[in-house]
Parts: C-alpha cells; sequence; structure tokens
C-alpha cells in the first residue's frame, strides 16, 4: 500500500470558448510521509490547479490521485468532503481562520464536523497549541493575532485530525521575512516529526530551503528542480 | 448549534438588530390576532357562545338575522322533523338604552335587543341576578359590560323611540352582538319593540328573524328541502353571516398574511446576505472538510434560536400590552392562537433560511484556494 500521496499522469482541461486550456499537463509526483515538497512558478502555471486536485477539491481530467493507496480521482462529492476532513491538512492564507471562533475553537470545529469533541480531542489542541508556541492565545480571537500567529494556529488547525497529507497554499504570503521563515520551519518540523507527506506551493524561494524537494511548475507541466541547496540555512 | 452560537455571541449587535425587527413583527402579528379576536367576539359573541348548531333563516337572507323574517310557528314543524333535538326562535333589533334616572342628559347607549323563550337553551347563564321569566315580559338579562356604563341589578332601562322600559334583572358574560352589548328579553316583547310600525311583520304570525336549532346530525339540506322558503345553516356560517363580520375579520387576517410575508423576507434576505458575505469563510471550511449539512444546520440553528428568542420576547411584550389597554378596547388574547401565530412564524423563519442554505450548497471549496493570484 502506498503511503502518503502519488499522482499519476494528472491532466486538468478547461473549456474556455472554444479553445481547450490545458491547466495541468500529465503532472507526476510522490510525496512519501516525512517529505516536504515544494512547487513554485509563474502566476497561471497552474500551482493552485494542482494543489486543488492534490487536496481534493478538484477532480482531474486524465490520471490518477492516490492517497494512501486509495485512488480519490473519480469519488462523488460527498466522499471527497470527507477525504478532506479525515485525510488532508490545509494550510491556507493567513485570512483564513473564522473569525468567531477563539484559538482552541478553531482546532475543535475540525473535530466537529467529524462528529463529537471527546476530551481527548482538547488535549491533542491544546498540546499542538502548546508545541507551536500558542498555547498563550488559545482563548484569543483572530483579530487578535498577528499575521504569524494566525498561521501558527492554521498549522495547528490542518494538524488537528491528524492527516496524512498536509498541503499548503502560499503561507507565508503577507509575512514578512523573519516571521515566513519561523512559519515555514515549523511546517517542516511537524512535517518531520508527524511523519506526514507535505506539498508547499509558494512564490517564495527564499523558503525552499526547507524543503526536500523542490518542483517548478511550467504551463501545467511540473518538473524536478535539481539545483537546490538543500537545507543550507541551518 | 456550535457555529451558530459562537457566531451569535461574537456578532451580537448585528444578531440584535434583526432580533429586533422580528420582535416587532411577532408583537404586531399577536396583537393584530388579539384585536382580531375581541373584533371578532365583539360582533358576534352571542351567537359564538349559543348553544345551538344549526340556524334556519329565511331564503335569500344569506345567513342575516337583519334580512331574515319567519314566522315562529315553524319551531313546531321543526321539532317533528329527525335529529332536532330542540328549536327555539331568535330575533334581533339594534336600539339604544338610557338608564332611568330623572336626569334628562343621562348618557345613551347602544344595545342589541335579543328576543328569546325564557328557560329555552338559548338563554344563557346568569353570572349575577337571575334569569328571564316568561311570565313577566318586561325582565331583562343584560352583557355585564353594561356595568361600566353604570347600569346595575333593578335599574330600568328605558329604549329610545319606544314607550317600553325594561328592568335588569341578571348579568350575562361574554354577549356582544354587532359590537354592542346584548340585552335578552322575551320574545313576545321583542316582537312588540320590532314590529311596532303596523304591516312590518309582513303579516306573519309570531315573526321571528331565524329559529336555532340543536341536533348535531341535522341535516340542513333537508330542513330547507321540507320548509319551503327556508335555508339552514351552520352557526358557523351564521357568524359569517353577521353584517361587517367577514369583512372585519378579512382585514385582520389580510393583515396577519401581510406579517407573515414580510417575516419571511426579512429572515430570508437578511440571512441570505449574511451568508453571501461569508461565502468565502464557508468556502475555507468546506475546504478543510466541512459538509453542506453541517454548514447549514449553522444557518438554520441560527434563524430558529434568533426566531425563538423574539418570538419570545413578541408574546412577552403582547401580554404587557394587553395589561395597559384601555378596558374598553376589543382585545383578547387566546393561548390557541398565540402558540398557533408563534408556530407559523418560526416556521416561516425556518423555510426562509433555506435559500441560504441553497447559497451554502452551492459554494464552491476551490474559493479557499489561490487567492493570491486572483
Amino acid at each position: 500500500m502506498t503511503q502518503g500521496l502519488e499522482m499519476r499522469s494528472v491532466s486538468k482541461f478547461y473549456n474556455a470558448g472554444s479553445e481547450r486550456i490545458t491547466a495541468l499537463d500529465r503532472v507526476s509526483v510522490k510525496v512519501e510521509p516525512g517529505e516536504f515538497v515544494a512547487v513554485v512558478g509563474p502566476s497561471g502555471s497552474g500551482k493552485t490547479t494542482f494543489l486543488s486536485i492534490a487536496g481534493a477539491l478538484l477532480k482531474p481530467s486524465e490520471g490518477e490521485v492516490i492517497l494512501n493507496g486509495q485512488n480519490i480521482a473519480a469519488l462523488p462529492d460527498r466522499q471527497l468532503s470527507d477525504i478532506r476532513l479525515r485525510e488532508i491538512g490545509f494550510i491556507m492564507q493567513a485570512s483564513n481562520l473564522v473569525p468567531y471562533l477563539n484559538v482552541l475553537d478553531q482546532l475543535l470545529v475540525v473535530k466537529r464536523m467529524a462528529g463529537k469533541v471527546a476530551s481527548a480531542d482538547r488535549a491533542f489542541a491544546a498540546e499542538l497549541l502548546a508545541d507551536l508556541g500558542l498555547d498563550k492565545r488559545m482563548k484569543n480571537y483572530p483579530e487578535e493575532l498577528s499575521g504569524g500567529e494566525k498561521q501558527r494556529v492554521a498549522i495547528a488547525r490542518a494538524l488537528m485530525n491528524d492527516p496524512n497529507v498536509i498541503l499548503a497554499d502560499e503561507p507565508t504570503a503577507s509575512l514578512d521575512t523573519k516571521r515566513a521563515h519561523e512559519v515555514v520551519s515549523l511546517i517542516a518540523r511537524a512535517v518531520k516529526t508527524r511523519r506526514k507527506a507535505a506539498i508547499m506551493v509558494t512564490h517564495d524561494e527564499r523558503l525552499l530551503s526547507y524543503c526536500d524537494k523542490v518542483y517548478r511548475m511550467e504551463d501545467g507541466k511540473l518538473s524536478l528542480m535539481e539545483s537546490v541547496p538543500v537545507h543550507q540555512i541551518h | 448549534m456550535f457555529l451558530a452560537l459562537k457566531e451569535m455571541r461574537h456578532s451580537r449587535t448585528r444578531f440584535v438588530m434583526i432580533g429586533i425587527i422580528l420582535v416587532l413583527v411577532s408583537w404586531l402579528v399577536f396583537i393584530l390576532s388579539g384585536l382580531g379576536n375581541g373584533l371578532a367576539d365583539l360582533a358576534a359573541s352571542t351567537f359564538k357562545n349559543m348553544n345551538a348548531d344549526y340556524v334556519v333563516y329565511q331564503k335569500g337572507s344569506k345567513a342575516s338575522m337583519s334580512k331574515s323574517l319567519l314566522s315562529g310557528g315553524l319551531k313546531a314543524e321543526l321539532l317533528t322533523m329527525p335529529d332536532v333535538e330542540a328549536a327555539s326562535p331568535m330575533g334581533i333589533i339594534m336600539g339604544s338604552a338610557v338608564r332611568e334616572s330623572g336626569d334628562p342628559e343621562e348618557n345613551k347607549v347602544d344595545i342589541a335587543l335579543v328576543g328569546i323563550e325564557p328557560g329555552s337553551f338559548l338563554e344563557p347563564a346568569v353570572t349575577e341576578g337571575t334569569g328571564l321569566d316568561a311570565g313577566e315580559p318586561n325582565l331583562a338579562i343584560v352583557n355585564e359590560t353594561m356595568k361600566d356604563e353604570g347600569f346595575e341589578l333593578g335599574d330600568t332601562i328605558v329604549l329610545d323611540g319606544a314607550p317600553a322600559s325594561l328592568t335588569i334583572v341578571g348579568f350575562v358574560k361574554n354577549q356582544t352582538y354587532n359590537h354592542v352589548p346584548s340585552v335578552f328579553i322575551p320574545i313576545e316583547t321583542w316582537r312588540q319593540l320590532a314590529f311596532a310600525a303596523p304591516g312590518s311583520d309582513k303579516g306573519l304570525k309570531d315573526p321571528v328573524n331565524a329559529i336555532m336549532l340543536q341536533g348535531k346530525n341535522i341535516d340542513p339540506d333537508a330542513v330547507s328541502q321540507r320548509l319551503p322558503g327556508t335555508e339552514t345553516v351552520t352557526r358557523g356560517q351564521a357568524i359569517q353571516g353577521i353584517a361587517g363580520y367577514k369583512e372585519e375579520t378579512g382585514t385582520i387576517f389580510m393583515m396577519l398574511g401581510f406579517l407573515f410575508v414580510i417575516s419571511a423576507f426579512i429572515v430570508g434576505v437578511f440571512f441570505y446576505v449574511f451568508t453571501m458575505q461569508k461565502s468565502n469563510q464557508f468556502g475555507i471550511m468546506k475546504a478543510i472538510g466541512a459538509k453542506n449539512g453541517f454548514l447549514g444546520k449553522a444557518v438554520i440553528s441560527q434563524v430558529f434560536v434568533l426566531s425563538l428568542i423574539s418570538i419570545a420576547v413578541g408574546i412577552l411584550l403582547t401580554f404587557g400590552t394587553a395589561a395597559v389597554l384601555p378596558k374598553g378596547m376589543p382585545f383578547k388574547l387566546e393561548t390557541n392562537w398565540v402558540v398557533a401565530y408563534s408556530l407559523v412564524l418560526l416556521a416561516i423563519a425556518l423555510l426562509s433560511s433555506l435559500v441560504s442554505v441553497r447559497t451554502i450548497v452551492k459554494i464552491d471549496p476551490l474559493k479557499a484556494l489561490g487567492r493570491v493570484e486572483s
């Protein structure tokens, strides 16, 4: 059984008028548990489409998406939302927390989506938050947090359901360099210690040193970049 | 419920504001229903509280006492018909009365003079004093609201435009007709007052307006067939036939109907706009795995909690209003109706929230991703 996430020859086409646009062109990639992969590329290259398909938000036109040995490419919407809930942790941009929930509830709501909140879940949420240095902020609302803190909450939320795959969509957008490094190093640490398969889509080339592999996306094609200096900054 | 309550606590102002509108709407609904009940009672309580099942009118009178004229002699024939357990004639004329006090400037009151057979099933039970007496033509039992006009037991009422005077021997409760208190008198006395003008009885023997029947299984068509020139209706139809009754209650019901539609739109539009504003947020939650049901339930529980609280406050305000309304105001709250209208309001609110649920279902979780590029 394949652990982690694998995409086999995945393509996505859109019809725009009479033209057929190829957003993803036979993309294949494999991310093992404990592996942190970055995808870089210019705007419009297909990064978002790639992440949407990896994250079970969008169905590919062709190819297979294998999550934990299960091909999720053709599942119905209802099951996809279950997959997202149980198998995938999303880290989105800074503003993507629920404004009326405090930090602890941001995590617990994920459990609510799946059913009930047990006391073990509360303990796990508290542990995650403590791990990310947020133990003093548990009762604060998003509006009272800094950009870096919000992203740390987002990381904790992504880990809450103990998913196999972590997907990060521009997690450092609107953060300064110091905060950006802090956030990405926290993601990297969580990926290593918790053995998650992680993909980060980013513009920010300063942060690639935290990643095990870097892929470049261009015109829907994904290619491995060989020349990235790994773990240089540490 | 979790999301719903957290959000309501966090965005208190906007929920309080919409809640206030709902409170006002429900308050108005309950006040209108109270007024409607009060008015309907004032117009027809003598009929509503009458211990009869069917009413025999003259054909063509459209179930209206004032249009109908029959011979009281029909009673005997009606009593021979199957399922007719009892029959008794009734006549009503409007009039005005003044208390005999020797004061020439004494206030007049409008009354409905209701002629009945003393001791029949049409005679309401007195709450004070004694009932009518077949041997005493000038005794009357009157609705207790006349006490507010200064009438007491033993007082003599002089009728305007007629040489007769009546003595109040008893008070009855909830007996009004055509918005004025009912004054029950023996049918013979009534006949003398109603047909004082020669020829006004159209030559009928013992003329009355209608004959009331008791008997649950009476077939009104059979009665009408057996007695040509008559039409038999249920007591409910007879109430509808009272002049102005349908128009009055119709107006109130129309206003209530509008209020229900308005409340549907208030709730529907508010939550729709609110949902649209939050569509990005819903997108994110869907992206991290929330199902439509989870988010839809949040909206519906918000509508439920908000409506429930607003309606409850509306009911409290209505009872408060009822307590301070002037006594003469026709206002009567009936628990059944308050409960029914509350449920209608609640159901309407929940139904209109389905628009928002549909909006949520349509929100694409893809919204959550790639916003940097867009």
